[in-house]
């Protein structure tokens, strides 16, 4: 298994052009970037190569969670590479999404790249402490308010 | 009730606690003189995390000390999984407002049948 790379493969029931605007539009991503219902905005999106984009994910304790990027790849309809930072522990890692028709669904596979093994190790120690841990404390706390 | 990784990073103090021995084995006064919350309270952290295999004590001499395991706490700080953790959840985000617009968009038109 190679650590470096995460892979998540989701088949959405909506045609391809709906999952293509429901990822790439901010009005759109503003509705399903944070989990859990977490708000989000959308600081920046210029979707097209070389454009920039930033989310900020608002947890339920208050503390912010920025990401941002640039798009190196897009393939109208099929494919989206992007640069990504995910304040504050994960720099630095590239993220794709490709789109396929399956039947009347739509496969979604999405990676993550990580940079190196080295750089994983080194983010291990402060990773979950700091960052993640944080972050899942926001989402245990807001769960267990859902009715 | 529940004891994993999970829970045991879930709560600030056992999280300062995990970094406080990650480095080096600490008599359990010295863990408990890093914090102004009381003696038991730290006592029931500490005794989650050994719970949760995050750290075991050991007695030497007249002291228990407290000591990380470390091949847990790589589990723990496996953050590629944490981050998968996040993204599966997102994507679940995804797959309901993709279902709800598209009810939206039945509701304003003609009903079809799913």
């Amino acid at each position: 298994m190679n650590k470096r790379i995460l892979t998540l493969v989701r088949n959405f029931s909506a045609p391809r052009k709906l999952v293509w605007e429901a990822w790439t539009q901010s009005e759109h991503i503003a509705k399903w970037w944070g989990p859990m219902g977490m708000k989000t905005r959308v600081v920046d999106l210029d979707f097209k190569e070389g454009g920039n984009w930033k989310y900020i994910m608002t947890a339920p304790n208050g503390s912010e969670f920025p990401a941002h990027g640039v798009f190196t790849e897009i393939i109208e309809l099929e494919k989206i590479v992007s640069s990504a930072d995910f304040e504050p522990v994960t720099h630095g890692v590239i993220i794709t999404a490709l789109f396929e028709d399956l039947d009347d669904k739509t496969k979604l596979t999405f990676s993550v790249t990580h940079p190196t093994e080295e750089y994983c190790s080194k983010q291990e120690k402060m990773g979950v402490m700091n960052g993640w841990g944080a972050n899942f404390d926001g989402l245990e706390n807001y769960l267990s308010q859902l009715p | 009730m529940r004891r994993d990784v999970f829970q045991a990073i879930a709560d600030p103090t056992r999280r300062e606690i995990i970094n406080l021995v990650a480095d080096k084995p600490l008599n359990l006064n010295t863990v408990a003189q890093q914090f102004s919350i009381s003696r038991p309270a730290i006592s029931k952290h500490i005794k989650i995390l050994v719970e949760c295999g995050l750290i075991e004590i050991n007695q030497l001499g007249r002291e228990r000390f407290c000591k990380a395991r470390t091949e847990q706490l790589a589990q723990v700080s496996d953050w590629i999984e944490n981050f998968r953790h996040l993204w599966e959840a997102r994507l679940d985000s995804f797959e309901e407002y993709l279902t709800q617009i598209q009810n939206k968009g039945n509701d304003d038109g003609k009903q079809r049948n799913e």
